[in-house]
């Protein structure tokens, strides 16, 4: 079967047979081989705050559960599996392994027992192993002084005895010799702390210092700490685990940069990694309990040192209104616990949970700076007078003594509830325009007449009459636009304009030609007739009016295609007017009979516009 | 007034009703509750107003107080209603809705110095956060809607005539090029006031708190505090939710209160 499969894996790719082999030997190993187990761990003896690897080894078969050892003061995770195949003179065997990280919690001699799995129905056992857990300690003072240890792990507490409560600083500082180049996986693997609570780690900036006779570079890391209960408190050993990168020590200085004291710059090439684990020493701290004597009755368990600063407003209110009280406390403690005490002096005022504001801007640890109370108080009777002065307790680790703060009472009109409120100074302006009226000592009194009905929502924009009516001007602007275009055309146009003009002339003419044939002067008539016809032809022809003669019929009209019959007509009124030169005609109705022939004419000539290019 | 005259005005009063409703007008139905309404009150609206302001003088606010808004709810509301309401809200230590009464007068006669004096002195008188608006919005509000708006349409027809007048006569054009000038400029600025005042008359409303409150950072019964006014603050509505309105009073402050907790105002 195996064969078979071997086979197979070769024929699916030539490149990735042994893939398919180890594949195939996966799938048929437990049917072929038999099943072992094994346990084994990477290093049998660790400083406390290191980790080994336990690893269970199945080879030849597959697990059906993966069993989880237990072991007192181990603490032991599943991290996952690996797999491997083994060929060796033509013998192949796979295994799989699954890995445990095991962490110690406490010095000491450790037995991982014997486990025992399930596989395929068979019972698998492994042997107990031994694990060997060293206390990690700080160096000693002459091996730091040496300058031998590439780091070193440094505990700073600014004092030894504090008291339950307090909060103090504390630094850890890593100290790296200067022949480490870099540092990574920094972990801090155990920080014994019992009986003490630690804040927010900050890290400072880093400096230098020494040690004996070596420069070391210092990374530190702030902490606050605060204890929870009297008496000798251990901290430490803190341990952490780190991984320094160091030149390496197979790399040859070249000594051609030696002769000129200087370092080797290739050397930063090369470099080689080592883990480390640092510990420091054990730091005994003393926990004092706070005294039990001459507690004050406002204590609430503050530890620290405070200023008190108290704001009230308004002062002048009916009963009911509320107060707002603005209790600052500023100095240095636990802002984030601080809680306002309660103040018996209020037992005339309703209270409100107040709202508080932290603001520690300026210490990272956040253990300076101020919180602000804004508590809401509400008179009950109109017999207050004052609001009794805030009080807050806390205990002065400094002075060893219980402190109380005080601010001052804040005297307050309370006046009973709907009546109107006492006549007082307007308060601070808030922002509004200056020419403001001044401020007043009252409201002004009442008005006495009724007025005019509220026309409430009755807003121009929104009428459609009053916007129809705003498009008036824009109306007239437009046909102002308009008729000045027109004009403008016009004064552009010469013929346009002469044809205008003419028009104009055969108008007024035609009304000189009644006139003159009702006073039956013929010379006059036949004179304004004949300049009539000029006007007209000289437009049409675009010739001056006095060039204009009966020889243009033959010259101008007929070459450009006029109507024989209109011809006659300009014809017969030209030699008319030539006849009236030598013959007058006298009658008055002989006259006026002419003008309507003059009208058809003229109108005639002037419908040739259609055909203007027939006359250029 | 006797019974039977206030028997016959409320008979009068239907009728008409009667009358205006055969002819099925929705307006008939309004006339109708409005000439109920006022048999109802037996008074005229300056009788009422007179008895108001009597119950004014004898100290009785609340009852006044009630009085006024009586004649506002019936729409016989004047600048002198509102403004009364307002003195008979502040006397009887609501400072809030004295604020809302004052704005309501303001909106209505907003150079009234009366009205601006007590206004100014109620919102002196609250304390803590509140909102105020600018000063280009305060400037603006020396005017009413309508004023800005006639301003504005005053303006835009003198300047468009003045345009027509010189293409009707282009000769003019040189006479009158200061005057098309300064009334070209004096549009355009009236016309911005006008979209101001329009922009802030239809911006979100101002809530007006009328008891102290704790406006919260979520709207939830429970959500922290994000800070305490009292009453007579005003807060610039910014959104709603349910019962819950989101305000601010600058731009580090913002909150939900209760819809409950405050009066809504019209922006003036």
């Amino acid at each position: 079967m195996l064969r078979r499969a071997v086979l197979s894996a070769r024929l699916i790719h030539r490149d990735g047979v042994f893939t398919a082999l180890a594949f195939a030997i996966l799938i048929f190993s437990p049917s072929v081989f038999a099943a072992t187990l094994t346990a084994s761990v990477d290093r049998d003896t660790i400083t406390l705050g290191e980790q080994v690897t336990l690893s269970l080894t199945f080879s030849g078969a597959t697990p059906q559960t993966i069993p989880a050892p237990n072991v007192e003061g181990l603490q032991i995770d599943y991290v996952g599996q690996s797999s491997h195949v083994n060929i060796v003179q033509n013998q192949i065997s796979s295994s799989v392994s699954h890995n445990f990280n095991v962490t110690p919690r406490r010095a000491g001699d450790f037995v991982i027992p014997a486990i025992t799995a399930d596989v395929g129905g068979e019972k698998l056992t492994t042997q107990p192993i031994k694990l060997k857990v060293l206390k990690a300690a700080a160096p000693s003072a002459e091996a730091i002084n040496s300058g031998s240890q590439l780091a070193v792990l440094k505990l700073a507490l600014p004092k030894k005895e504090i008291y339950v409560g307090e909060i103090i600083p504390m630094e850890l500082d890593l100290y790296l010799h200067s022949s480490v180049r870099n540092i990574s996986g920094f972990q801090i693997t155990s920080f014994p702390a019992d009986g003490c609570s630690l804040g927010k780690m900050v890290q400072r900036d880093q400096r230098r210092a020494q040690l004996g006779n070596t420069v070391y570079t210092v990374i530190p890391l702030s902490y606050t700490l605060r204890p929870l209960r009297a008496g000798t408190l251990n901290l430490g050993p803190i341990t952490v685990s780190v991984v320094v990168e160091i030149p390496s020590a197979r790399r040859r200085r070249d000594p051609f940069f030696e002769q000129f004291g200087m370092r080797d710059p290739f050397e930063m090439l090369g470099g080689e990694q080592k883990q480390l684990t640092l510990a420091t020493e054990v730091e005994t701290l003393r926990s004092l309990a706070l005294s039990q004597e001459n507690v004050p009755p406002s204590f609430n368990g503050a530890v620290g040192s405070f200023t008190l600063n108290v704001s009230v407003g308004p002062t002048n209110v009916a009963v009911g209104d509320p107060i707002t009280v603005r209790i600052q406390l500023s100095g240095q403690g636990p802002f984030d616990t601080l809680a306002l005490p309660e103040q018996p002096g209020w037992h005339d005022f309703k209270t409100y949970p107040p709202t508080t504001k932290v603001d520690t801007t300026g210490d990272p640890l956040g253990i300076r700076g101020s919180k602000t109370f804004e508590q809401v108080v509400v008179p009950q009777n109109a017999e207050i007078k004052e609001l009794p002065p805030v009080s807050f307790s806390f205990f002065d680790p400094e002075g060893k003594s219980y402190r109380t703060l005080s601010g001052q009472a804040m005297k307050l009109v309370v006046r009973p509830s709907g009546v109107a409120p006492a006549p007082t100074v307007a308060a601070a302006n808030r922002g509004q325009p200056e020419e403001l009226p001044p401020p007043t000592q009252d409201i002004v009194p009442i008005k006495t007449r009724w007025g005019t009905l509220a026309q409430g929502g009755a807003v121009l924009v929104h009428q459609p009459w009053f916007l129809a009516l705003q498009s008036v001007p824009v109306l007239a602007l437009l046909s102002g636009v308009v008729l000045r275009k027109r004009a403008e055309n016009l004064a552009n146009n010469p013929r346009r304009r002469r044809q205008r003009q003419v028009a104009q002339v055969i108008h007024d003419g035609l009304q000189e030609l009644s006139r003159l044939a009702s006073e039956n002067k013929s010379d006059d008539f036949f004179a304004t007739l004949f300049r009539l016809l000029q006007e007209q032809l000289g437009e049409r022809l675009d010739s001056p009016a006095s060039s204009i003669t009966e020889a243009v019929i033959d010259e101008h009209l007929k070459p450009k295609g006029v109507s024989e019959t209109l011809l006659s007509q300009v014809q017969e009124l030209f030699q008319t007017c030539n006849l009236a030169r030598y013959a007058p005609i006298k009658s008055s109705q002989e006259l006026a009979a002419l003008i309507p022939r003059l009208e058809t004419t003229l109108r005639a000539l002037q419908s040739l516009e259609l055909h203007n290019h027939q006359l250029r | 007034m006797s019974d039977r005259n206030l028997g016959q005005r409320i008979v009068y009063g239907v009728c008409s009703g009667l009358r205006i409703l055969d002819l099925g007008h929705w307006t008939g139905v309004l006339l109708l509750v409005l000439l109920g309404s006022s048999s109802v009150l037996g008074q005229t609206p300056a009788e009422a107003f007179s008895a108001a302001n009597k119950l004014y003088y004898e100290n009785k606010f609340n009852e006044a107080a009630a009085a006024y808004e009586k004649l506002i709810q019936l729409r016989k509301g004047s600048v002198a209603v509102y403004f009364n309401l307002g003195n008979a809200w502040f006397k009887s230590g609501q400072l809030g809705r004295a604020i809302a009464a004052y704005r309501q007068a303001e909106k209505l006669s907003p150079r009234d110095p009366d009205i601006r004096a007590n206004l100014q002195f109620a919102r002196n008188q609250a304390q803590g956060p509140t909102f105020v608006s600018n000063r280009w919005f305060q400037w603006l509000r020396k005017l009413t809607l309508n004023e800005w708006t006639i301003l504005a349409a005053g303006a835009l027809w003198l300047s468009l005539l003045l345009f027509t007048a010189v293409q009707y006569r282009p000769a003019w054009k040189g006479h009158l090029r200061g005057w098309l000038i300064l009334t070209t400029v004096g549009t355009a600025i009236l016309c911005g006031c006008l979209g101001l005042a329009l922009r802030r008359a239809y911006s979100s409303p101002i809530a007006i708190i009328t008891h102290d409150a704790v406006v919260q950072e979520g709207p939830v019964e429970g959500s922290p505090t994000a800070f305490a006014v009292h009453d007579g603050a005003e807060l610039r509505v910014v959104d709603e939710k349910d019962e819950w309105l989101l305000v601010s009073t600058d731009a580090r402050r913002l909150g939900w209160v209760r819809r409950d907790q405050v009066l809504l105002a019209p922006p003036i």
